[in-house]
């Protein structure tokens, strides 16, 4: 998120009653263990600790986890020391460990607030939005003034669409933090999007009082593009574009607009360098995957769409995408499978059913298709009648 | 540095993606393969009046069709093209009118259009060319928004408005029409592609765009029309017979149609491209149970109807070819910019599928509106190539698109020897550089030479016609085939041909490409074989008959008469020793 977006991960120190439990651990371990248990190793339980916390405040994370993961051997139970390996893991890049650390932890002590906030961060950075947003909604019910916490789930409604939940969690918090320009781009971005466009546009002259920003450009250009001002909008992107290169979303918005006005091949280097910034932007990750399903390069269109599921996922408009690669591909069956449930979950998705008459046709299905063609009739005739040329007085 | 034509084109077809080269970079090629001429030197003066206003009704963006005829049967083709004209939107403040001009077989054209009753009365949209009385002189119907013509030709030069006399007065706004014979009686029948429904609602205005100014209603906000089928009755009237049809069910907004026939049962099928919502592929099944003809709508499941994505798009014009010298025929349809054209590849099981990217057609079609286009063979090399006339129907485009274009440029395309049709437009000529509101596009070859050549319609401008100068140093047979006891026209002729080794089949289809009608003669492009070794014609029910002939003399044009074999010859040299052979 520009500013709002997490550079850096939090690390868990021992709290006070943290420290005096990890003292009495340290000293029992201590007492009971004997000298055989560290047969290799001068330290103490309790330096041990103290030296793995030294290493990865000092930035070698490397040997803090190794020292953890010793300690860990003999003590699981150890509930902040798994916290703390995981807090290691993440900085080495290793998520899925880091996320396995935090989950013993969470399971050993569910209050423990701070190793739910970090689970949710190594989700949020491995792209799992939807897995990131659980756990910081858990976060924000017990700890409703970690602002942190709110900013990030906020973020992670935005990036799955959920504008609606984003107004309701910013909303309060806009009131306790009005000078917050976080809190107001995001809220402001969720009521343009919401269409709500005079409250979106008080928070952007609020943006813009505090001088000319890439975050207010953005807000505009949005605004603009919820009106169709296509160009407009192309203009106030490629400003926030020009101020800050790393805005989340810019790029990709920069990119839709680019669409909208006909420039493709910019739009595709925009989709691109939203994905430099962020890899599992599922707008790029979607619209990349479906340019190169378009050009018949099936395998990078699945892996695009593989990264756009991990931020939505079973988003009903990248299953489609893979249906239509499996009928591409000359696999009916699977194809089958995907659209039949597609259509279970979205009964008006019309071009699933166009999909699904075909690929029941294909499969020799006649009376299937045939069902699947009438409801595709159906459907258009309803659209149509919602037309104006139909209906002028509309 | 200088290119044969052949090293040329083999050049061209190497290069396989010409389209990424940046567009008018190549100024030096020595030999186009099409020849603008211009209106000073063919004596086209007319041009087409759109009726443009700052209502932007939609039926000014979506002429003119044009058309190859040989009106007055001296064996030279010439044109027609149709005009826009009084409606209940517009009263033109001068008169407008359509054209008609005869070939005086030197490159030049002759306005004729007073003489010959041709001038028109409507906003006319398209014209479809046919021999319906099978007397030997082609006629034409002229579609329009509020009233078609059918102009009977009178063989002296005139022609005679039988619309009400023969039962054709189509209502609302019709576009592209074809003339084939769907029940094999030997009679020309009439489809005629319905648009939207414009009556209620003309007054509609979409709006203000980007530039504060009303812009061309997208089709999707106007009702669906079903298309209409007339049967000849072989006294010079018509019976509209799609009721309880297919036909009538399927509501569409049809702009361009070809008749060919896609599982070769013998029965003539039509293609029908829609806007914005599914395309149609109605294929004839015969008379039915209950005495009405039977006609199935397979689009959906032949793969043909809506894009991969199941979208509608908006498609405008077709055209039906087998691309592969088989006897199987392949479809193509041009859609909108951004929706990318198709080249239905024919799965011979009544199911398609697109291999617009394989050709190279997708990514050189994304950007662009396509209306006219026809499949030929333009350098007589026995391939079937392509020919795209461009558009985007938006006359402000420019003002709000980076990349899209109201005037967007012809496209080439030529066929390899790995099968692919290669965008070879960069070096096609200088024409290919320009920008047009092109429309329709008819083929035909109007100088006698063997050549195709191109006649494009222009929105609110002049016409294009285009001079082959491609086909030069190969081979070529032209054929004007005649039904005696099929269609006049000999649509639905199936010819087989044999030179240099290989062997090639075509369907002579009808219609294709969009509001427009073509030469309807065959020409037989064989390389540099020197001889067509041998030719079939498998002329269409109700006789079936198969005509052979064997070491035929090339680059002349010959008369075929159905089970009469060669009647003397057309234009191009001939020569009477040639051998034939009628079994």
């Amino acid at each position: 998120m520009g500013w709002l977006r997490p550079s850096h991960f939090f690390f868990v120190t021992l709290d006070q009653d943290l420290a005096a439990d990890m003292r009495k651990l340290i000293f029992l371990l201590a007492f009971t263990l004997g000298a055989d248990v560290w047969p290799q190793t001068p330290q103490t339980p309790q330096q041990l600790v103290q030296d793995a916390i030294q290493k990865q405040q000092g930035g070698d994370l490397e040997g803090a986890a190794a020292e953890y993961k010793q300690f860990l051997k003999l003590h699981p139970e150890a509930t902040a020391i798994h916290s703390n390996l995981g807090a290691a893991l993440v900085g080495l890049g290793r998520f899925e460990e880091a996320i396995s650390e935090y989950k013993i932890a969470l399971r050993q002590s569910p209050a423990l607030n701070e190793a739910r906030l970090n689970l949710g961060l190594a989700y949020y950075k491995m792209g799992l939005i939807q897995e990131a947003a659980v756990q910081l909604a858990k976060v924000h019910a017990q700890d409703p003034a970690n602002t942190q916490a709110v900013l990030l789930l906020a973020d992670s409604y935005l990036r799955m669409g959920q504008e609606k939940d984003v107004i309701r969690v910013l909303e309060p918090e806009e009131q306790k933090h009005p000078d917050d320009l976080a809190i107001a781009y995001m809220l402001g971005t969720a009521l343009i999007r919401e269409n709500r466009v005079d409250e979106g546009q008080v928070l952007v002259e609020r943006i813009f009082r505090h001088g000319d920003s890439a975050e207010a450009h953005l807000m505009l250009g949005s605004a603009k593009m919820n009106v169709s001002d296509f160009a407009g909008a192309r203009d106030e992107f490629a400003k926030a574009e020009g101020l800050n290169p790393n805005l989340p979303e810019v790029h990709v918005l920069y990119a839709k607009a680019l669409q909208f006005t006909g420039d493709s091949d910019r739009s595709v280097k925009e989709f691109k360098a939203e994905l430099a910034v962020d890899p599992f932007n599922f707008d790029a990750n979607l619209q990349l995957g479906a340019i190169a399903r378009q050009e018949q390069n099936y395998d990078q269109a699945h892996q695009y769409f593989a990264r756009a599921l991990k931020t939505r996922p079973g988003d009903p408009g990248v299953r489609y995408q893979l249906a239509v690669i499996a009928v591409d591909e000359g696999n009916p069956e699977e194809a089958r499978r995907m659209l039949e449930s597609l259509i279970k979950e979205s009964p008006q998705f019309t071009e699933a059913h166009v999909s699904l008459s075909l690929v029941y046709y294909r499969l020799k299905r006649p009376v299937d298709g045939k069902r699947e063609q009438e409801i595709v009739q159906r459907l258009t005739a309803e659209a149509q009648a919602k037309q104006p040329g139909v209906n002028p007085q509309q | 540095m200088n290119f044969s034509r052949r090293e040329w084109i083999r050049l061209a077809s190497s290069i396989g993606a010409a389209h990424l080269l940046p567009r008018r970079a190549v100024s030096s090629q020595p030999q186009p393969l099409f020849i603008e001429v211009p209106a000073s030197a063919s004596g086209i003066n007319w041009v087409h009046e759109n009726a443009l206003s700052p209502s932007r009704y939609l039926p000014e963006a979506l002429g003119p069709g044009c058309a190859f005829l040989d009106f007055d049967n001296d064996g030279w083709m010439d044109i027609f093209l149709v005009n826009s004209g009084p409606s209940d939107f517009w009263k033109p403040p001068k008169p407008v009118r359509n054209a008609l001009y005869k070939n005086n077989r030197d490159g030049t054209f002759t306005d004729v259009t007073e003489k010959a009753g041709v001038a028109g009365a409507y906003f006319g949209m398209g014209i479809a060319v046919g021999d319906y009385d099978n007397d030997g002189w082609p006629d034409m119907f002229v579609t329009a928004y509020g009233k078609c013509i059918l102009y009977k030709n009178n063989q002296n030069g005139t022609f005679t408005d039988v619309t009400e006399k023969a039962g054709v007065a189509t209502p609302g706004w019709t576009t592209s029409a074809v003339w084939f014979d769907y029940d094999n009686d030997g009679k020309l029948d009439l489809f005629v592609c319905s648009f939207v429904d414009y009556s209620g609602v003309k007054k509609l205005e979409c709006g203000n765009n980007q530039i504060g100014r009303n812009y061309y209603c997208v089709p999707r906000v106007f009702q669906p029309t079903p298309s209409f089928l007339y049967h000849n009755n072989g006294d010079g009237t018509f019976t509209e017979v799609s009721k309880g049809t297919a036909i009538a069910k399927a509501l569409g907004k049809g702009l361009g149609v070809v008749a060919t026939d896609i599982n070769n049962d013998g029965w003539m099928d039509l293609f029908v491209a829609n806007d914005t919502v599914q395309n149609f592929l109605f294929v004839n099944r015969g008379p039915g149970p209950n005495g009405r003809w039977k006609w199935d709508e397979i689009a959906l499941q032949s793969g043909v109807g809506f894009s991969e994505t199941g979208r509608p798009r908006s498609g405008m014009g077709v055209d039906a070819a087998a691309l592969k010298g088989d006897s199987w025929q392949d479809l193509f349809v041009a859609n909108v910019d951004h929706e990318m054209f198709s080249v239905y590849e024919n799965n011979k099981d009544e199911t398609f599928h697109d291999a617009a990217q394989a050709h190279g057609v997708a990514r050189a079609t994304k950007l662009l509106s396509g209306w006219g286009l026809k499949f030929l063979d333009y350098d007589n090399d026995g391939g079937v190539d392509l020919f795209l006339a461009n558009g985007h129907p938006d006359d402000m485009i420019d003002n709000y698109s980076m990349q899209v274009k109201y005037k967007e440029p012809l496209l080439l395309f030529h066929q390899g020897q790995d099968g692919r049709l290669h965008d070879v437009s960069e070096g096609a000529g200088p024409v290919f550089q320009k920008d047009f509101a092109a429309r329709g596009l008819a083929v035909g070859d109007y100088d006698n030479d063997g050549a195709l050549d191109i006649l494009v319609g222009v929105n609110g401008g002049a016409p294009v016609l285009l001079k082959n100068n491609a086909a030069k140093g190969n081979n070529w047979l032209g054929l004007k085939l005649e039904g005696a006891t099929c269609n006049r026209d000999a649509i639905g002729a199936r010819i087989v041909w044999k030179a240099g080794g290989k062997l090639r089949r075509r369907l002579k289809t009808s219609g294709g490409s969009y509001l427009s009608s073509h030469d309807p003669r065959e020409i037989l492009g064989i390389g540099a074989a020197p001889q067509i070794d041998e030719l079939e014609i498998h002329w269409p029910a109700p006789s079936k008959q198969v005509d052979r002939f064997t070491a035929l003399p090339v680059n002349r044009y010959l008369r075929i008469v159905e089970g009469r074999g060669l009647q003397g010859t057309g234009q191009g040299p001939h020569d009477p020793s040639a051998s034939q052979q009628i079994l």
